[in-house]
């Protein structure tokens, strides 16, 4: 569809495709995979419930109303009803785009509106004022980022919710960009050079996994290249429903990523892969088809990459651990990568690895999900840390920021002993 | 229009989180998986007892406002659609399994239960639920029974029906009414319970269920054969049966739906030919053998052009779970997807087959068919789009010209799916105005009021309830 023909009662501007919400033809197959579903039993928070409702604005059947915001809003983008629809429906990325309706039906009030620009617009694209950023430091390591989007909520927060916030951050090292140098070579005999994209979170919370993502891949054999000018992926916006920002960073970091010589450009945090990996779609207006292409076909996860290519087994130390796997709903949904990470963690010798049930349910983690509505979060992370115990893993594997956080947070709370690692990191403990 | 006090009361009763009034709760409670119809209900309501159903069909009652009971909204006649708007009675927050009687080998649970829930308890204690139809994954207990729903174990181990050994249900008058039980025996009075069995939610409202369960098969073996010409297949499954060979599972696909399936399955389903079968026999291992032998001579003898075993049983179960797909992989293809659910004799089906084939060229439309081959009932799926009001048509006009050879084979208009609002006219035609009289007598001496699901089942001049598929999604209020 054309971006100035007007689709029913949405706006011209950033409006679901009729054909994609026609496209369900309403069998449920989604339902049992909804975890927000599974939560209320309430048909309009099903995927199929969901398209209905967008496919009944572009009707003109319904105004864009509060509830269909809610809606959009209360989604967690998991994407388990994109792997579970045989039709090839893809209910959360419409309600993404319902999340940009959103912001043109209800504007913010003013001084909410000013925060949530200052944070898409200026600081997220710009690493750093991220960094460095004149907000205190303190402030992330209590809140973190996501939080801050959810700034004009910031008075109407019970106690509860700052404790949760706080509960949640890890133990801060200083940020891993400016560290890393432009190159870092490969180790023993070089097999390719990658362009490593480091997200926002993995920068700043967790600057040591990404430091092992680096040294597994030099240990097995690619170069890396870290451009510094590599802006925030996106994600945080499309999520939140400013998709003009997110196209102008996307345009950016593809012009940087597609200016290196590089075999493949490899990230360690599944949202942003996810959002790298949809450019192609959201730039399709406005891209060169075949450059846009080019970067798609070049966007790995860490494990989709590791796989692909083959881990260098010869050296590696036992790992003799007992050992689980998380899969994140950005990296087994949105991705199809399902198979790799358990593919490479099987191939670290010693491991004994047991397979988690519902694997693929989400963590209830979903981007700012968890600390807007702290409730429904907290009872699906309570089902999968049940999932969890009943392995009787000591090591719980998982390959995303957003979970490793909501995981970490919610064994801790639990009181359960098993341990949060990035795959990466797993795999840095069967490197010397 | 529902009153405001109306909702005060059910909300009393009910509690406010289970009372739904908003337009966008609604309209999401309008459809089914039929395609193209659909209309707004006034409330919807959401009993998590056997006393909240009655609380609620009191309060409908008394407002003289139409119930329809809804399940998950799976079905595919337009049962669950609330054509004359009224209330909206969700089943699917009555989850809880009751029982497992190991000593009498029966389940009980709410129906709201999923179905496939109540298969995986009942096998973690080494029981078995045959019935898996194709929506088991969603579908709930109450939709079922009151679709005497089918599935891909048909063949040999029946349908619903034959498992349903006692019903608890709500009555229009407000009575409750449980019948049958336990014992394996009973013919204390009129058969209430098989009457109940497939009344699409017209006669009263299920809130438990008691199944029986049996002994799972000791083994079981999966073949998969591949045909150059889709009658071969029927022929071949016509020959299986005639040589006194039940298998478990005998379904078919032809080649629109494999394409569409292995499209999104990706388990390397054979796109080039005409058709396939997927073929179990289970049993006793000795049992297995000797079918298996009997099964692949018949196959060999029909010159199957492939005939494949499956080597294990997540390659056996990847394949059941690939064709339980197949309804919604051909909605990949076109917005709209009309299927039916022609029932035939088995020794009729390479004819059926041939009449699609016919057919399909004659009216100039895209069909993918599927079916529970094993018992002869088809689901040739026109893949049209609903904007297109000429190609309906001609969709229509397919399906009445299939369903007049059906009749004639001494076939039915629905195997399983039910009549609906979508096959009101084809019931008529099948069982002519002495049968629907009798059974709109019935009817009336269960619900006077009419109130029950009102508009389904029955052909009847209201322009409300008739089935307006060419006209998509609408919405009437
Ligand atoms: C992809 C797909 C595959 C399918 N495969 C098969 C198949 O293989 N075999 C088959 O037989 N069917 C199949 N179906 C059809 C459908 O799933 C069945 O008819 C199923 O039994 C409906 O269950 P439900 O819970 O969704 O019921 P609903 O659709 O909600 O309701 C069905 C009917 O039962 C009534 N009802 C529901 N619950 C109650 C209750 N507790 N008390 C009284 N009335 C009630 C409703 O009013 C309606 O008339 C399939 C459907 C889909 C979408
Ligand atoms: S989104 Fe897909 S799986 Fe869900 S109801 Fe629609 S067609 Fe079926
Ligand atoms: S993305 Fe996740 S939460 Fe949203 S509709 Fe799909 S399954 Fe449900």
């Amino acid at each position: 569809m054309s971006p100035t023909e007007k689709l029913g009662n949405f706006t011209a501007h950033d409006a679901p495709d009729y054909c994609d919400v026609l496209q369900c033809m309403r069998c449920g197959f989604c339902l049992p995979t909804c975890p927000t579903f599974a939560l209320t039993g309430r048909e309009r928070s099903s995927p199929r419930g969901r398209v209905a409702l967008a496919r009944a604005v572009a009707e003109q059947k319904l105004e864009f109303t509060e509830a269909v915001k809610e809606e959009a809003f209360f989604c967690l983008d998991c994407r388990a009803c994109t792997t579970a629809c045989p039709s090839g429906v893809r209910a959360g990325e419409v309600m993404e785009i319902c999340r940009s309706q959103a912001h043109q039906f209800f504007p913010l009030k003013h001084v909410g509106k000013s925060f949530r620009e200052f944070v898409l617009q200026k600081m997220l694209p710009s690493p750093d004022l991220l960094e460095h950023s004149m907000l205190p430091a303190r402030l992330y390591q209590k809140l973190g980022i996501q939080w801050l989007l959810r700034h004009s909520h910031l008075l109407k927060l019970g106690p509860e919710w700052v404790d949760k916030a706080e509960g949640m951050m890890p133990e801060l090292h200083p940020p891993l960009r400016p560290q890393l140098a432009d190159s870092i070579p490969a180790v023993g005999e070089q097999r390719g050079r990658v362009g490593f994209f480091l997200g926002c979170i993995m920068t700043l919370m967790y600057a040591e996994v990404s430091r092992q993502t680096v040294r597994v891949l030099t240990q097995q054999g690619f170069e890396v290249l870290t451009p510094k000018a590599q802006k925030c992926c996106g994600a945080p916006h499309l999520t939140e429903g400013d998709r003009d920002t997110a196209r102008r960073i996307a345009q950016h970091n593809l012009d940087l990523f597609m200016a290196l010589d590089v075999d493949a450009i490899v990230t360690d945090c599944a949202g942003c892969g996810a959002a790298l990996k949809e450019y192609e779609e959201l730039l399709e207006e406005t891209g060169s088809h075949d450059k846009l292409a080019a970067f798609r076909g070049k966007v790995k996860d860490v494990s989709e990459f590791l796989a692909e290519q083959g881990l260098r087994t010869e050296g590696l130390k036992p790992v003799n651990k007992i050992v689980t796997y998380h899969e994140p709903c950005h990296l087994c949904h949105a991705q199809g990568v399902s198979k790799q990470p358990r593919d490479l963690i099987k191939a670290i010798p010693g491991i004994d690895y047991r397979e988690l049930n519902e694997a693929s349910w989400c963590c209830g983690s979903a981007a700012t999900f968890s600390l807007k509505y702290t409730d429904e979060s907290q009872q699906i992370l309570d089902r999968k840390l049940q999932n969890v115990q009943s392995t009787g893993a000591e090591l719980l594997v998982t390959a995303n920021p957003g979970c490793h956080l909501q995981l970490a947070w919610g064994l801790k709370r639990a009181g359960l002993s098993q341990k949060v690692v990035h795959i990466t990191e797993l795999l840095g403990m069967a490197i010397d | 229009m529902i009153s405001k006090t109306a909702i005060g009361h059910l909300v009393d009763k009910l509690s406010a989180a289970n009372v739904a009034s908003e337009k966008e709760d609604l309209l999401v409670l309008g459809y089914d998986s039929t395609p193209g119809v659909h209309h707004l209900p006034e409330v919807a309501v959401y009993p998590t007892t056997t006393a909240g159903v009655l609380d609620a069909m009191e309060i409908a009652q008394h407002e003289g406002l139409p119930i329809v009971p809804r399940g998950s909204g799976t079905g595919l006649s337009g049962g669950s659609v609330p054509v004359k708007g009224g209330m909206v009675l969700c089943l699917n927050r009555m989850n809880r399994i009751l029982e497992i009687d190991e000593e009498n080998l029966t389940a009980t649970a709410e129906a709201g239960v999923v179905t496939l829930d109540l298969f995986n308890a009942t096998a973690a204690k080494g029981l078995f639920y045959p019935p898996d139809p194709g929506s088991q994954k969603i579908s709930t207990l109450g939709g079922n029974v009151m679709e005497d729903a089918g599935g891909l174990r048909g063949l040999k181990y029946g349908v619903t029906r034959d498992y349903v050994m006692a019903l608890k249900c709500v009555l229009p008058d407000g009575s409750i009414l449980t019948t049958g039980g336990k014992s394996v025996k009973d013919v204390a009075g009129y058969a209430f319970k098989d009457l109940l069995v497939g009344s699409e939610g017209t006669l009263g409202i299920i809130t438990e269920v008691t199944v029986k369960l049996i002994p799972p098969p000791q083994d079981k073996r999966t073949f998969l054969a591949y045909f150059n010409d889709i009658r071969t297949a029927g022929e071949a499954v016509s020959k299986i049966i005639a040589a006194k060979i039940i298998p478990s599972t005998m379904e078919i696909m032809d080649k629109a739906t494999i394409n569409c399936v292995e499209d999104y399955v990706k388990i390397g389903l054979p796109r080039q030919m005409a058709a396939l079968l997927l073929i179990e026999v289970d049993g006793h291992p000795a049992m297995v053998e000797e079918e298996s032998q009997g099964v692949k001579k018949i196959l060999e003898q029909v010159k199957a052009a492939e005939v494949h075993v499956a080597k294990s049983v997540e390659e056996a179960n990847s394949l059941a779970a690939a064709r339980r797909t197949a309804l919604s992989a051909l909605a990949r293809v076109s917005p709209t997807t009309l299927l039916e659910d022609a029932t035939v004799p088995r020794s009729r089906l390479a004819e059926t087959f041939a009449e699609i084939e016919r057919l399909t060229a004659k009216y100039g439309l895209k069909v993918g068919t599927f079916g529970h081959a094993g018992d002869g009932n088809l689901h040739p799926t026109v893949l049209c789009d609903e904007r297109d009001s000429d190609e309906m048509h001609r969709a229509h006009a397919f399906y009445d010209d299939l369903y007049d050879q059906v009749l004639a084979w001494g076939g039915t208009v629905s195997g399983e799916h039910g009549i609906g609002l979508a096959k009101k006219e084809y019931l008529a035609r099948q069982i002519g105005p002495g049968g629907v009289k009798v059974m709109k007598r019935i009817k009336d001496a269960f619900d006077p009021k009419g109130l029950l699901n009102p508009g389904k089942i029955f052909a009847d001049d209201d322009p409300c309830t008739q089935a307006h598929v060419e006209e998509g999604f609408r919405v009437s209020h």
